[in-house]
């Protein structure tokens, strides 16, 4: 089922026309109102008439988090206060956190977003989802809760945490759907596992996963073990929260709601766009948020586009799965390297633990590239010629993707760091003075 | 015969080698015999323990993370006189038995030296040496 199929399932001619007509509105509002996008407009020396189709979105400038963390808390905004009616804010893991302000027609379109995302997932009225994403400061909960009251779902907002509770009244009420974070959701597994609780009396058929990156393996063990599909739901506090897009039933890229949210890819060094299809950084435009419109605003994900239409009937760009961070890239012996390609290649590998760390240095003028992996167990042998073969195999592969070729090192079970996310997977010892 | 050898990964790190002996060694596990072969910068040691301890062994290191395996190796127990190698080499070869490493260690009596033959087929191998 389709949401608001006039603009899902709108002709990319048409889609460029209202994307350009609602652009040239939000630039001329953040110029007119924003002290911040005056000042940095100017700087740049483009005026809001210079902004009459969306093609023209290359010529302004781009935001980043740091814009939002010199303008704590509300410099950024472009209401009065009195036309802001909620805050959210982000935690940040270094320094300041960001703060967004919305106004009422934010949160409509913030609510349209989810909606979309809950429709296409295959939900609707006779359902209820369990929103199990933090309510608070965070986006997650109140946004996804939202979502579901707006379809006319049952909202049971349980929230994080308290994992005996939330199994029980997934069981007592019959929950038929779960917004979570996957990680979240594969616990809840294993607590299910431990509790010995009968899947018969779990009616989950919707997984709402969010909030962090995931993987395909982490999906395929979500639907098998939890009896559903697992969809991915995107977003970002900058942008509004979760539902700047979503899956659907086809699970092959995420829709995103381009008439709120305009997305780019940008190559992460030179800022050009890229070729359509081709990889970069995500750039968004909110194009009709306007408590704090965010321009052309530096995701730092990489992922790709693909702008076909999708076998649903939905016209809406598809992202693909986030394939890293732009800002943990290296630039080694004159190539970008990104430790996100390093572990994607690596997983290709039944031989290789998924963990890598890796190390950069200039010797003699020549940068060195060092991985460090661990071989699975069952992978280790009497024979040492089948080790420098099995780095053979891995480095040569490395150098076909990458360009450019690794010194692989294995080393012992357990010597590379395990967490997984934020977990520091490269040091860069040059100096660059 | 067929004997159970163990192999362990070593990065190449100073005193690794004695760490393990060291473990077995507190754990009264004798090492019966050894080799350590290097590459550029990781080594496999291979090591022979008493049969019935070779599984306690085993465990002991996989517990203190090492990365330890068990594999079947060829085990040769000749009289300590010429030729004898020459010729389980000669017969070896004859059959298209090629040999991936080998290793030598004498008895405490010296009167036996006892050799450890791994081949591309272990096997074929030890079909071989029991006929000799
Ligand atoms: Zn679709």
């Amino acid at each position: 089922m389709i949401w608001n199929s006039k603009i899902e399932c709108m002709s990319r001619e048409e889609m460029r026309v209202l994307q350009g007509e609602k652009l040239k509105k939000i630039v001329a509002h953040a110029y007119q109102n924003s002290p911040f996008y005056k000042a940095r407009f100017d700087e740049h020396g483009v005026k809001p008439e210079d902004i009459q189709t969306i093609d023209d979105i290359v010529k302004l400038p781009f935001t980043t988090k740091q814009d939002l963390r010199d303008n704590y808390p509300f410099n950024m905004l472009a209401v009065p206060m009195s036309e802001i009616v909620r805050l959210h804010a982000s935690s940040g893991t270094t320094g300041k956190p960001i703060v967004v302000g919305y106004t009422e027609k934010d949160l409509d379109n913030w609510t349209e977003g989810v909606a979309r995302c809950l429709t296409a997932y295959g939900l609707d009225k006779s359902d209820m989802v369990q929103v199990s994403y933090g309510y608070g400061l965070f986006t997650g909960g109140l946004g996804a809760h939202a979502g579901v009251q707006k379809i006319g779902a049952v909202a049971l907002p349980t929230s994080s945490g308290n994992t005996e509770k939330q199994l029980q009244l997934m069981q007592d009420f019959g929950s038929t759907a779960i917004a979570c974070t996957p990680s979240y959701a594969l616990y809840m597994t294993e607590e299910i596992r431990k509790r010995n609780i009968d899947m018969n009396n779990i009616k989950l058929k919707v997984g709402v996963f969010g909030a962090e990156p995931w993987t395909n393996n982490m999906r395929k063990e979500l639907e098998e073990k939890l009896n559903i599909k697992a969809y991915d739901i995107y977003g970002l506090t900058e942008i509004s929260g979760p539902g700047v897009g979503g899956e659907c039933e086809c699970q092959n890229g995420t829709h995103l709601w381009e008439d709120l949210f305009y997305p780019e890819i940008v190559d992460p060094v030179t800022l050009q766009p890229v070729a359509p299809g081709e990889k970069g950084e995500l750039v968004f435009t909110t194009l009709d948020k306007w408590g704090m419109p965010m321009i052309r605003y530096r995701t730092r994900d990489l992922t790709s586009l693909n702008y076909e239409k999708c076998a649903c009937g939905r016209t809406a760009v598809r992202m693909s799965k986030i394939m890293g961070r732009s800002d943990d890239m290296m630039i080694i012996r004159g190539v970008n390297v990104f430790p996100s390609q390093v572990e994607s290649i690596l997983l290709e590998f039944p031989e290789y633990e998924p963990y890598f760390f890796i190390e950069v240095d200039r010797v003699n003028n020549t940068d060195t590239f060092v991985i460090q992996v661990e071989v699975k167990p069952e992978y280790y042998t009497d024979q040492i010629n089948q080790l420098i073969k099995l780095r053979q195999r891995l480095a040569s592969r490395i150098q076909s993707v990458i360009g450019i070729q690794p010194d692989i090192k294995i080393v012992e079970p357990n010597t590379i760091e395990r967490s997984t996310g934020k977990a520091k997977r490269a040091i860069d010892h040059r100096k660059f003075e | 015969m067929l004997i159970r050898q163990l192999s362990v990964f070593l990065e190449n790190r100073q005193g690794k080698f004695a760490e393990i002996a060291r473990l077995l060694g507190n754990n009264n596990i004798n090492m019966k015999a050894f080799t350590v072969s290097e590459s550029d910068d990781f080594g496999i040691a291979r090591i022979i323990v008493e049969r019935e301890k070779i599984d306690t062994a085993y465990n002991l290191l996989k517990s203190h993370s090492y990365a330890v395996s068990i594999h079947q190796v060829n085990y040769l127990n000749s009289p300590n006189k010429p030729g004898t190698m020459a010729i389980a080499m000669e017969e070896l070869s004859k059959a298209g038995v090629s040999i991936e490493y080998m290793y030598a260690f004498a008895d405490d009596d010296s009167h036996n030296s006892h050799l450890v033959i791994r081949t591309n087929n272990d096997e074929l191998a030890n079909r071989i040496l029991s006929e000799l």
